[in-house]
């Protein structure tokens, strides 16, 4: 997807970066992190020392924002670690096509219509049913490091 | 006894039902069938006599263990029903069969046939006379000392330990009986029989005695002897009330009993204190019961070597317990004859003990060669229950007129063994070295915690004190050996600056002790010590590796925090005792040991300061060892309060005054006192910045030692003028590099600087805390001006920037204090729009909200008595906004993600936010409470209850049952809910008809809650309710209205009212349901306005209830009981305090009358 699109007029200082340093003895449990070139979300930290009198380190737990796969990082805890960019925009779901595409109403007015549906089983049926319902949903996507996916449903009351 | 199959047909096809059913269970084959038949078994009525056909006559072991379960069960069930024969003839049947089979292989039977005979015992003990227990109690002795053999004798024994342990209140069995019960049953054992059994048992020892010793291996009647031991050890273990209590402490005075008690929590191995009464003095003291015991123990050492009997074998093992016992002997047991008889008591037991001790370089030798060391640590525990009742004087005399050293001797001797012992530092597993040491340092804690009470008086004999000088020198010569040699150990993550200090602590303190016993000898040479260290890592700077020596430094500056200073447990630590009262003779304070020892490690921590030497020599771990001292010793040493007020009172203060001008004046106001905060602060501020990523060393900075001076104001006053103080909250304020420190850090960070601000006055304390904060709401209101506010706000470093910011705001928010209530309102009101603007831009990152939302619940909960109507109402205002936008983002919105990990963290992270709400709500309750401002809110026309209930309504439909499993939020949403049905009743009946059910639905759910607090709360939620609606349809108004009458909801469907709906459902939980006991009269106060809204449902509810029952008996029992519940006790229709009152007790009653055949049927 282009980047212009869910972003509003102005992105002046809108990180053209994916990334951004930030001290890993800085980073929290919940926080975001980059491992391995995948962003993540940490679920665990945890600190350690090389040696009795050597360095602080840090030990992050995490899973994969989008493809939920567990990896873990050690890092010196005054080092600097990549934190992702990650951004969430909502829209409101207009159509689910027959070959897997939802077809999104932007801020602008304008259609998106190059995101897939998930593959999850459990979270097609979540969407599917809400839109079948005859609810109107606005869809919330999560993007980061150039991948987009939905991670959050909100129903906002029932299509006139 | 009525109603029993007698033919012997039926009873052998029970006994073969039973019988099958045990070997099916074993088989595992169709368990919960056979479970059924064995528990058919104890379900019907008068099973015992097929029981005890099937105890007589059933081969298989398990048939007779179940059947004899059963009798128990049927008999504590039926026990009313029984005629006193029947009792009397069920403990005998069950006596006699464990002495009539007592030679049987199964154990487990014949433990559990006794141990239900003592139980059925218990259960007949207040009814039974005098003469009925005797009758039981002759057949007991006969069989105790020998009559019937030996078997039988072991039988005997083991009756009377199931029976004495099933009086001792800790390890009775339920039998379904109030406590008074139990209570009554130990007094009256303790009183009447305790003594004559322990006389059996010595009786029953005493009588094989002969035996055992004469033969060369062993022999049956071995354990008959260790049966009778254990039971002497199992009654010595009774917890006697009656001798402790009846003012045998206040006899005692050098043996200072309660002093120990007060004093010594610092004691931790288990040793009990035997308090006995002058009755027990004939069988315990003047029988020669000890010189039997120690000869009887004394023959068994010389057979160790032969067949049958080792160390620890069962015999040798109980007569050690016991000796060890017989130690902690006192009370009035010993006449008030100036002790002499507890002294030739406790001499007499020594003289046998000191063999298994005495010469400790030998016996260490042997234990290393393969012996077993449980002999040596039953002498180290002896050791440990004679320190703990003599003084130290009296326990270095006891060994002195047998042997030519004391008892002191002895035990340092012991311990300088055990610490070169070449066991002792290895971490990995629990040796036996360690077992000794932590004995025997308890031993020494106890022998020196009196000093801490004694007010300086020499406790110690002088030999005592240099015995403690040596031991302490080698204490310190091990841990430092230790420490190099570990300090290459990489044992990644295990061992944790906290972990390690709070494992280490006890044991630290102890050495504390020992050193502040020989304070003389102690600090010098912890200076010399020291300065060794510090001048080596100076010599070898750059050259040599200086790990081995870091590590010594390490543990040195933790023994030295420990030797110098407490831990004030947030009170302001003394000087310890011992160093006010030592060096009195020196005047000059640079020569003082205690300034030396502390001048010197301030001057090396200021080294710190420097980048190279830093850079060389101060690793993290040492200079977290470095702050952790710093912060103890300023607690207790730094610019002393000067508290001229006590000087007059007290004359015993006269040496500690000499002592207090001397250090007072050296780190005091006009001394070195502000040189040496100077140094610390720029210490902490040098160390803050230049370990990025230290946590544990930045959080020993932030939380202890910065904390712990701005703790007492007048440090306050003195940082005040620092510059270094000005220059760390300029760079806080203003400098990025506090941004490198982990948020919560930073919390606590700006909490200190805004705490320091009570040592300023009211404008300065303004203009500081602005000042402190005005780059953070300065770039909070810039960032929630811009106009791509959504997309900046998503970048990585802003959300780090806003979390950071919102936390020092949280810090700031909560070090509230009426010096800075306003200028922390002013900060507050300044971003109050950009805190909603934030809100709506991070509302799918729920970490940053919970962030906002906890500053905000922090600052209301600082502000809201303070503030004035006008004040509250801009408050109220923005609090309300701010639930409705919180709301609007979260209402219906499901979070997905593949990872059910994501999922479950996204949904904590909602609860916490959702708690942050209710925190909110409750402290804006308390506003109604306590309340500074000069007029009352009303006049703005603000309701606090209407708001609470506004904000109640929007938080309520987020408040999901699945968010109640959390038991945090769950707590907190019934508190807040509890209180407010409590205090606005009527608020409740302008709610809507949705939110009040689901309100009503959340109380539903919480009065099925496993926890007692949460059912309680919504039972007095109730009672307030139903009490409400009560009153006011009384006075002829509308109440509750249309939620009390029931209502069509929008689909049609009728709604029952509230209050008939929870009259069913409280009836049905009080009924049939299992609560705690302690429920009932919270239950009982709200049942009553709810049955006196109801009458007619009430009625009708009783007459189904009548009517489900088939058993008439049972019919007219409940009618009886469903009319008494409502007439009995002269009952009146008010609500008034001693109405429910006597509810209270009719539902008791009701409940135990009823509650038994219902809920079976």
């Amino acid at each position: 997807m282009s980047d212009e699109e869910h972003h509003f007029e102005s992105k002046a200082d809108a990180g053209a970066s994916k990334t951004y340093p930030q001290q890993a003895g800085t980073i929290r449990k919940n926080g975001y992190l980059v491992i391995k070139g995948r962003p993540c979300k940490v679920v665990e930290v945890s600190t350690s020392k090389t040696g009795k009198h050597g360095h602080a380190k840090c030990h992050f737990v995490a899973i994969d924002i989008f493809t939920a796969k567990k990896l873990e990082d050690i890092v010196p805890s005054s080092h600097n670690c990549d934190v992702p960019h990650v951004t969430r925009t909502d829209y409101q779901l207009i159509d689910i096509s027959e070959d897997g595409f939802v077809s999104l109403l932007t801020e602008t007015g304008s259609t998106k219509d190059d995101l897939r549906l998930p593959t999850d089983e459990n979270l097609l049926t979540q969407i599917k049913e809400g839109f079948d319902g005859g609810k109107d949903l606005v869809v919330t996507v999560m993007s980061a490091m150039g991948e987009e996916q939905i991670c959050a449903l909100k129903d906002i009351g029932p299509k006139n | 006894m009525q109603g029993e199959p007698s033919d012997l047909g039926h009873l052998q096809s029970i006994m073969r039902a039973i019988e099958l059913a045990c070997s099916s269970i074993q088989m595992n084959f169709n368990p919960s069938e056979a479970e059924a038949t064995i528990l058919s078994l104890s379900q019907t009525p008068h099973p015992y006599q097929a029981c005890k056909f099937i105890l007589e006559h059933s081969q298989v072991a398990d048939a007779r263990f179940h059947a004899v379960a059963a009798v128990r069960d049927a008999a504590l069930r039926e026990w009313s029903v029984l005629t006193s024969v029947d009792k009397r003839s069920l403990i005998s049947f069950c006596l006699c069969y464990v002495m009539q089979h007592a030679s049987l292989p199964e154990g487990y039977v014949q433990t559990k046939v006794s141990s239900v005979a003592a139980q059925l015992m218990k259960r007949g003990w207040l009814e039974f006379a005098a003469a009925e227990k005797e009758a039981f109690f002759v057949e007991v002795k006969q069989s105790i000392i020998g009559r019937h053999g030996v078997d039988v004798q072991i039988s005997g024994i083991n009756f009377l330990a199931s029976l004495v342990s099933e009086f001792s209140p800790s390890t009775s069995t339920a039998i379904g009986l109030p406590r008074e019960f139990h209570e009554q049953c130990r007094v009256s054992l303790e009183l009447d029989y305790l003594k004559t059994f322990y006389s059996w048992a010595q009786e029953a020892a005493l009588g094989v005695t002969n035996r055992i010793v004469e033969s060369d291996s062993a022999v049956p009647e071995a354990k008959v002897c260790t049966a009778a031991l254990c039971l002497m050890l199992q009654i010595l273990n009774w917890d006697f009330q009656h001798y402790s209590s009846d003012g045998a402490r206040s006899s005692i005075n050098v043996f200072s009993v309660d002093i120990r008690y007060n004093g010594s929590s610092a004691i931790r191995s288990e040793c009990i204190l035997v308090q006995l009464g002058p009755s027990w003095r004939d069988i315990l003291i003047s029988s020669g019961h000890v010189g039997w015991l120690l000869s009887v123990y004394g023959a068994l050492r010389l057979k160790f070597s032969s067949e049958g009997y080792w160390l620890d074998c069962p015999i040798a093992v109980s007569a050690r317990k016991l000796i060890v016992q017989l130690c902690s002997l006192t009370g009035t047991i010993f006449p008030s004859d100036n002790h002499q008889m507890q002294e030739h008591h406790l001499v007499q037991l020594l003289s046998g003990i000191v063999q298994w001790i005495h010469p400790p370089d030998e016996i260490s030798k042997a234990i290393e060669c393969g012996r077993s060391e449980s002999e040596m640590l039953d002498g180290c525990r002896a050791l440990l229950a004679v320190a703990t009742i003599t003084s130290p004087f009296v326990f270095d005399g006891l060994l002195k007129s047998i042997c030519h050293f004391g008892t002191i001797s002895l035990l340092s001797a012991l311990m300088s063994n055990i610490l070169k012992s070449p066991m002792i530092n290895n971490p990995e597993e629990e040796t036996w070295s360690c077992v000794a040491r932590d004995i025997l340092l308890d031993t020494w804690t106890a022998l020196l915690a009196t000093a801490e009470c004694s007010n300086g008086i020499a406790f110690l004999p002088s030999e005592g004190i240099s015995a403690a000088a040596s031991l302490f020198a080698l204490i310190v010569e091990s841990e430092v050996k230790a420490a190099s040699t570990s300090a290459f150990n990489d044992d990644d993550g295990s061992d944790y600056f906290q972990a390690s200090i709070s494992g280490m602590d006890e044991r630290l303190s102890s050495y504390g002790l020992i050193a502040r016993a020989s304070i003389e000898f102690s600090v010098p040479l912890l200076t010399r010590l020291l300065s060794e260290r510090f001048a080596w890592l100076h010599q070898g700077r750059g050259t040599a590796d200086p790990t081995a020596t870091l590590e010594e430094l390490y543990s040195l500056l933790l023994i030295c925090g420990h030797v110098l200073a407490d831990e004030g447990e947030g009170e302001l630590p003394l000087v310890p005792e011992a160093i006010q009262t030592q060096f009195v003779d020196i005047t000059e304070a640079n020569k003082h040991p205690v300034v030396i020892l502390s001048c010197s490690i301030l001057y090396f921590a200021e080294k710190s300061v420097d980048p190279e030497i830093r850079a060389s020599i101060f690793s993290p771990r040492l200079m977290e060892a470095v702050i952790w001292f710093l912060a103890r010793w300023s607690c207790t040493y730094l610019l002393p309060p000067e508290d001229n007020r006590d000087s007059n009172n007290s004359l015993v203060q006269d040496t500690s005054q000499q002592f207090r001008k001397t250090i007072c004046d050296f780190f005091g106001e006009h001394g070195q006192g502000k040189h040496a905060l100077d140094a610390i602060v720029r210490i902490s501020m040098a160390a803050l910045i230049s370990y990025p990523g230290e946590k544990d060393l930045q959080e020993l900075i932030c939380r202890q030692l910065l904390r712990g001076l701005v703790r007492r104001k007048d440090i306050c006053v003195h940082l005040l003028v620092l510059d270094s103080w000005h220059n760390l909250a300029n760079s806080f304020a203003n400098d990025r590099t506090f941004f490198s420190l982990n948020a919560a850090l930073q919390r606590s960070l700006a909490q200190t600087l805004v705490l320091q601000a009570s040592g300023m006055k009211h404008f300065e304390a303004s203009l500081y805390v602005r000042d402190l904060m005005s780059h953070t709401t300065a770039y909070l209101v810039e960032l929630s001006g811009k106009n791509n506010l959504i997309s900046v706000a998503q970048l990585p470093d802003t959300i780090m920037m806003v979390s950071c910011l919102m936390e020092r705001l949280r810090g700031a928010a909560s070090a509230t204090e009426p010096r800075t209530q306003k200028a922390v309102y002013d900060l507050g009101i300044s971003v109050m729009s950009p805190v909603l603007v934030l809100i709506e831009a991070y509302k799918h990152e729920s970490a940053v909200v919970y962030l906002l939302v906890k500053f905000v619940a922090q600052w209301v909960d600082g502000q809201i008595i303070y503030l004035e109507a006008q004040e509250t109402a801009v408050l109220v205002n923005f609090c309300m906004s701010l639930l409705k936008l919180y709301s609007s983002h979260n209402i219906g919105q499901i979070s997905m993600s593949r990872s059910s990990t994501l999922i479950n963290e996204a949904k904590a992270e909602k609860f916490k936010c959702l708690r942050a709400l209710l925190q909110l709500l409750a402290s804006l309750c308390s506003k109604d409470l306590v309340d500074f401002s000069s007029e009352p809110i009303e006049s703005q026309g603000i309701s606090i209850g209407q708001v609470v209930y506004v904000g109640l309504h929007i938080i309520t439909p987020l408040v999901s049952m699945d968010s109640l499993k959390y038991p945090k939020l769950c707590h907190d949403y019934f508190s807040l809910l509890s209180h407010m049905l409590e205090v606005y009743p009527e608020m409740v009946a302008q709610l809507n008809a949705e939110a009040f059910v689901h309100i009503m639905a959340t109380l539903d759910f919480g009065l099925h809650h496993q926890d007692i607090e949460i059912v309680d709360k919504c039972l007095r939620a109730l009672k307030a309710l139903a009490s409400y609606h009560y009153k006011e349809t009384i006075a002829g108004r509308l109440g509750l209205g249309l939620h009390a009458a029931g209502f069509k909801d929008s689909d049609g469907k009728f709604l029952e009212g509230i209050i008939s709906r929870f009259l069913f459902s409280l009836l049905q939980l009080l009924l049939f349901e299992d609560y705690s006991p302690d429920l009932v009269s919270a239950a009982a106060d709200a049942l009553l306005p709810l049955i006196l809204c109801e009458q007619g449902l009430y009625q009708q509810l009783g007459n189904e209830l009548i009517e489900r029952q088939t058993d008439p008996e049972h019919k007219s029992r409940l009618a009886n009981a469903l009319h008494a519940l409502v007439s009995s006790n002269r009952l009146s229709s008010t609500l008034d305090r001693i109405n429910y009152q006597r509810f209270r007790k009719n539902l008791l009653g009701f409940l135990i009358e009823v509650r038994g055949f219902l809920r079976k049927a």
